[in-house]
């Protein structure tokens, strides 16, 4: 299956890059697709210490880490806002 | 009404499209932007605002439709600037429209409280060195958010 995942603010800066395509063999769960991240790139981890950002699943906020995630989803990161 | 764009707005356009017989009040929030130090104490040069589009537009009809049902408001504009903005140059606009005036007020002081902390909106500043640093989120935005918690259902 494949997800993608959006960066925005600092994280975006952090990566180098707004977005990823993932593949994965199967679903998995907000916190299994934590794990893995981080065992691709340890500034995930750092992304995931950081308890001001949020994410949002096909646009909806996350509460839960075992959410799943299925094919075709939208994964964005939010560091907190500072429009207006 | 909600519009985010990277042009710029006219004042009176806009509230030709609030404008109704029906209201006998107006409240009007705009935000510029304003010649700044930035937090490394540099002057900055303009800003830069980035925006999650999809999500942005979600977030600003909550709000609009928290404020047009909490105080019976007969409309509600809300436009966002994105991209690149010189000094001075307009970010964001609410006008909000009543029939009398206390309510049109709160609202829109509603409207923009929210939208600094609850709208997909990131915002840097230019240096003079082209360099982007980014805007912290004040801890003022979210205590001013709380007032509204006992207010809006």
């Amino acid at each position: 299956m494949n997800i993608t995942l959006k960066y925005f603010s600092w994280i975006r800066v952090k990566l180098k890059k707004s977005h990823d395509l993932i593949e994965l063999k199967q679903n998995i769960s907000f916190k299994e697709l934590k794990n893995y991240l981080i065992s691709k790139d340890p500034v995930f981890k750092e992304i995931f210490e950081d308890k001001s950002v949020k994410y949002f699943l096909n646009l909806s906020e996350i509460d839960d880490e075992n959410q799943l995630i299925n094919n075709g989803d939208i994964l964005a990161f939010l560091p907190p806002v500072t429009g207006g | 009404m909600i519009k985010i764009t990277n042009e710029s707005f006219d004042l009176e356009t806009e509230f030709k499209c609030v404008s109704s017989n029906t209201n006998g009040a107006y409240s009007f929030f705009l935000g510029t932007v304003r010649s700044d130090l930035s937090s490394s104490n540099k002057k900055i040069k303009g800003i830069y605002l980035e925006c999650y589009e999809e999500l942005a537009l979600v977030q600003l009809k909550k709000i609009r439709s928290k404020a047009l049902n909490n105080w019976k408001l007969n409309e509600c504009l809300i436009i966002h600037r994105i991209g690149k903005l010189d000094l001075g140059e307009k970010i964001v606009l609410v006008i909000t429209a009543s029939s009398h005036r206390a309510n049109a007020i709160k609202a829109c002081e509603f409207v923009i409280d929210s939208l600094k902390i609850d709208v997909a909106f990131w915002k840097f500043h230019l240096l003079d060195n082209d360099q982007k640093e980014m805007v912290l989120q004040k801890s003022l935005d979210n205590e001013k958010m709380l007032k509204w918690k006992d207010i809006i259902n």
